[in-house]
């Protein structure tokens, strides 16, 4: 091996002076003195000047790996091997060397056992560095494979981090718990409201959406939607007003969601409009089994036509075809697929609900599985998770971690859409748009895809992944 | 790992761009302007609707204003309130019209009983 044939970072060598052999030469800077691949012939001292050793990649990319002086020698080692040269070395300023060929170095190194322990030493110590980077570079990939907590961490901690600064800068924003420091509203038992109810003492408002409300009611309520309530209200109060003693009766407020916040917010606008005796109902979710209900059979939401979103959503169902060939159902590039087509799903669908988190909280409570204190706080969260991990997996950081997270959370979305479908809810899915997308069984087949491309990218990715030392473009094993 | 962190901020910012531009929706110019409920609504008097063209709105009634943000989506004017709602405004007659869908859900038109009419008075959306 020659200096040519050094790794980068190689030490300057010790200075070697030489008498009657050889064959001085004066080169002018910019001089190619030995090129990477070519037989080795001679064997260089530099007398004065400067070299610089590189090595050159196919397409031209260059990397310098040193440079050497005055007393410095290169091109001995590949004499030793007779492997061709793996880099070149050109002259970085008008130098002078003395150029010994194969024959005078065998003489010079029968001569000068110096010479030759040197040169065993630098091979011995290129070969203990060259075990480390390879020991390192294994350990590197193993680890690529492996997750640990930290990339989890590091996901979701960056999720709530940029969801809590962007809502401080949204006009948008929302806050953090819904009602925190709100002032409590008076509660009535449900064997009192119905005792009211049936003396005709009382105002029974829903306060749910309207599809909720069409759907079923206790009998003879009157439907004011509290996010519609500004817009609203004044039809609620002329209804009133068109009922003779209606003003005076008790306002019983009921809504029907663990996340509460329908009937107690609407209980607190009520009150903020000077309406006396407003209460809300204490077991919210019993009133379908004890008060006489209106029902209409349950309609789903009507559907809008989502566009190229909409058509994107659709494509993890090819996923199941895939699934069945083997080959494909194990390679790299479906991984490298999955991962793009995920990514790009994820980030699509995140963008509104991060621009107005107010109309993603609202999805959330229609689900009713989500308890008050933590609606807000998913709301802002989720789209940002949904966006790094989109993010991580189109560049290719952490995929499996970042695969794990979106199988999770669609597990998440799965089994809210069969509660929604089992119990007949007719809520906006939230998954593409923000209205106008019904829950029903396809989109549950659509999750279900979209779980195991993450499974696939789990098991099977390899392929365009960032790592520390940039993107591996091929498929490297270990 | 230089061109790595490059090619993270260029992403990032794509991604930033498309949130810049995703708030934006169509142009909102054809649809900015005054409009007023063709029916009183509630015993109260005329809904004056105010769309500014910097996607701001108000809705006035019996001197009660609510403000709203808006954007145009596939030819159709959301409202979007600040409890989340959002109504969807759907216009006739080259934007003189709209008619507001008061359930806060999507539907193909606007549902009979719950649609407010509005109609254009002047052009261009008043600022505060």
């Amino acid at each position: 091996m020659a200096a040519t044939d050094k790794p980068p970072g190689t030490e300057a060598k010790t200075e070697l002076k030489i008498d009657h052999i050889g064959q001085e030469v004066n080169l002018p800077a910019g001089t190619r003195i030995v090129s990477q691949g070519e037989a080795p012939e001679f064997f260089y001292v530099i007398q004065s000047g400067k070299v610089r050793v590189f090595r050159e990649t196919a397409d031209r990319i260059r990397t310098d790996l040193t440079e050497l002086g005055p007393g410095s020698y290169f091109g001995e080692v590949a004499l030793v091997t007779g492997q061709p040269r793996s880099a070149s070395v050109e002259a970085t300023e008008d130098s002078r060397l003395v150029k010994v060929s194969k024959v005078e170095f065998d003489t010079l190194l029968d001569q000068n056992p110096q010479l030759a322990r040197h040169i065993i030493q630098q091979l011995a110590s290129w070969l203990v560095a060259g075990d480390t980077r390879l020991e390192t570079e294994v350990v590197h990939q193993v680890k690529l494979r492996q997750i640990s907590w930290f990339d989890y961490v590091l996901m979701c901690g960056l999720s709530v981090v940029l969801a809590l600064i962007f809502n401080i800068y949204n006009d948008n924003k929302i806050p953090l718990i819904h009602d925190w420091g709100q002032p409590a509203v008076a509660e009535i038992p449900i064997g009192q409201a119905l005792a009211l109810y049936r003396q005709n003492k009382a105002v029974f408002v829903d306060a749910r959406k309207s599809p909720f409300f069409d759907q079923d009611h206790i009998k003879g309520a009157m439907n004011l939607p509290v996010i519609l309530f500004d817009l609203m209200y004044p039809m609620f109060q002329f209804t009133l007003d068109q009922t003779p003693g209606d003003k005076d009766k008790t306002l019983v407020v009921y809504g029907g969601t663990i996340s509460r916040r329908m009937d107690e917010d609407l209980a607190r606008m009520l009150i903020r409009r000077g309406l006396k005796h407003v209460v809300v109902m204490k077991q919210y979710r019993d009133w379908a089994s004890v008060f006489p209900i209106t029902k209409h059979p349950p309609k789903p939401a009507a559907t809008m036509p989502l566009g190229v979103p909409g058509m994107l959503e659709w494509i993890p169902m090819s996923i199941f075809l895939l699934f069945l060939i083997p080959p494909i159902r194990r390679s790299p590039y479906l991984s490298v697929f999955c991962r793009l087509l995920l990514g790009a799903i994820f980030i699509s669908f995140a963008l509104s609900k991060i621009l107005r988190p107010a109309v993603f909280a609202l999805n959330v409570v229609d689900y009713g599985i989500m308890p008050s204190f933590g609606v807000n706080l998913w709301a802002l969260a989720l789209p940002w998770a949904e966006l790094l991990v989109g993010l991580f997996l189109i560049l290719g950081i952490r995929t499996r971690a970042a695969a794990t997270l979106i199988a999770a959370m669609n597990i998440i979305f799965i089994v809210g859409l069969v509660n929604a479908i089992l119990h007949h809810m007719p809520i906006n899915c939230g998954c593409v748009g923000e209205v106008g997308e019904p829950v029903n069984w396809l989109k549950v087949t659509k999750n279900v895809g979209m779980v195991l491309m993450c499974l696939q990218i789990y098991l099977y990715d390899r392929l365009l992944v960032l790592d520390r030392g940039g993107f591996i473009l091929r498929d490297r094993k270990i | 790992m230089k061109t790595n962190f490059l090619k993270l901020a260029a992403v990032l910012g794509l991604i930033l761009a498309g949130l810049v531009l995703g708030g934006c929706g169509e142009s909102r110019t054809p649809f900015a302007g005054t409009y007023k409920s063709m029916e009183p609504f509630a015993g109260k008097g005329y809904i004056d609707l105010n769309l500014q063209e910097d996607g701001r709105g108000t809705w006035t009634l019996a001197g009660k204003t609510v403000e709203f943000t808006w954007m145009v989506n596939e030819k159709k004017v959301w409202i979007y309130t600040k409890t989340g709602a959002i109504i969807i405004v759907t216009p006739s007659d080259g934007g003189k019209m709209l008619s507001a869908d008061m359930t806060g859900e999507w539907h193909k038109g606007c549902p009979a009983n719950s649609c407010v009419v509005f109609r254009k008075v002047e052009q261009g959306g008043q600022g505060h």
